[in-house]
């Protein structure tokens, strides 16, 4: 089991990748990380759990993305323009030119942004992504070539 | 891996992500915080004496949706009608490791209801209880087990509740169950019912499934189904689309390759209008 030292290590590692799953799903930073530091929170009581240091990063990223959906359920009774946003055609951005990458992810509906994010940015599997998630590997594939189409038409590549 | 697909990698390696400034030092500051001291030990399921004992201890009931939440989600339906969601029950697990999150409705309104939700719980009760057995086997891997439901048809003559599960472990499994309530009778009904008692609905209805699937795999390269595994038995899923059409439903992996999803077809009316039973 880890200690203390080594988990801290490992959250350090993965500390730009947690932020940018919790930045996916939540769009805000300032729910992003509040989401973090309670997946870190929970992570940690849970560390007993991990059998495979090596697998730490899928493992915080699901905790990390169970926090996150968990906050989005917490904040649907109020009305955010950015969960509206979500069941929206996604707006289209002023200047495609030099569209960052990470502009033209956000763009996406939530479930391509952050099924893109974990592929492309993280670099896991289609089977790590579905069990982070929690869906199918067929729908992980989905969703990929989904959010692969539409950061084509957005980047402007052919 | 098209080049595009390659590029995306590259940009997303290549290019900056924005951070806020305060959030490593925040990352920090949660570390430094945590306390020191053993976790709690991973609760296990082998002392357990039975299921019952399983789903008090070890999935926490969270407390159920109140009938208020419930009416909101379930949508109730309009004045006259007499079946309704009347509460949920939720069932989660979470170690870390393996999760599951099942929400079991209960139906009011009539018999079929309480057969309906009956039946429901039973359906859900044995996919925990999959779930808890695959615990003891699972080793260094992820399962998990998501269960929602929905309701596909409300009208003053039927009901429909759709129950839709995913299964994940070396590979997602989605799968679905229906259950309709003929309000009018206030009886449950499967496939069968809806045909007269010799007709041969099943050879049918596998015959339009089979001509779509031949004309969408003419149609698309990508497209794939298996039309020699398909079986129509009397309880397959199914449910009435918006317009009043039939609609056949296949669990992930019964007709098709995994990449398929749940293949649906709908069968025009003029197929099947002669053998039913209440034309």
């Amino acid at each position: 089991m880890l200690d203390k030292e080594a988990f801290c290590a490992q959250v350090m590692a993965h500390q730009d990748a947690m932020f940018r799953t919790a930045k996916a799903i939540l769009r805000r930073d300032e729910d992003a990380e509040d989401a973090v530091q309670e997946a870190i929170c929970a992570a940690y009581a849970a560390r007993s759990a991990l059998r495979d240091p090596e697998r730490f990063k899928p493992w915080i990223l699901r905790i990390l993305t169970n926090k996150c959906y968990d906050a989005c359920r917490r904040q649907r009774p109020t009305v955010d323009l950015d969960l509206v946003r979500e069941y929206l055609p996604a707006p289209e951005p002023d200047h495609v030119e030099n569209l960052a990458l990470w502009q033209a992810v956000m763009t996406l509906s939530g479930d391509l942004r952050i099924t893109v994010t974990l592929y492309y940015y993280d670099g896991l599997s289609i089977r790590e992504i579905s069990r982070i998630l929690g869906i199918s590997e067929a729908a992980v594939k989905t969703r990929l070539s989904r959010g692969r189409e539409r950061l084509r038409r957005l980047l402007r590549e052919e | 891996m098209d080049h595009f697909d390659e590029l995306l990698r590259e940009r997303a390696r290549r290019e900056p992500f924005p951070l806020p400034e305060d959030y490593a030092q925040r990352v920090q500051d949660t570390c430094a915080a945590l306390e020191d001291r053993p976790p709690a030990r991973r609760r296990s399921f082998r002392h357990w004496g039975g299921w019952l004992a399983a789903a008090l201890a070890l999935f926490v009931a969270v407390p159920n949706v109140s009938p208020a939440a419930a009416a909101a989600m379930a949508e109730i339906p309009v004045l006259g009608s007499l079946v309704e969601i009347v509460t949920f029950h939720r069932y989660a697990y979470d170690d870390g490791h393996s999760s599951a999150d099942v929400t079991v409705p209960e139906l009011s309104g009539g018999q079929a209801a309480q057969a309906v939700s009956d039946e429901v719980q039973a359906y859900t009760d044995r996919l925990l209880e999959e779930f808890q057995a695959q615990q003891e086997t699972v080793g260094e891997g992820y399962q998990g087990l998501y269960v929602t439901s929905s309701v596909v048809t409300d009208t003053p003559e039927w009901f429909t509740l759709r129950i839709d599960a995913t299964q994940t472990q070396a590979s997602g499994y989605d799968f679905s169950r229906f259950y309709h309530i003929d309000k009018t009778t206030d009886e449950t009904v499967v496939l069968a019912d809806l045909f007269q008692e010799d007709a041969d609905y099943a050879q049918v209805l596998s015959g339009e499934v089979q001509a779509q699937m031949a004309s969408q795999t003419a149609a698309d390269p990508a497209v794939m189904y298996f039309p020699e595994q398909l079986a129509i038995p009397a309880d397959q899923s199914f449910y009435w689309n918006e317009t009043g059409d039939l609609v056949l439903v296949f669990d992930e992996y019964a007709v098709a390759p995994g990449s398929m999803g749940m293949p649906e077809f709908t069968i025009p009316r003029e197929v099947y209008a002669p053998l039913l039973r209440t034309p």
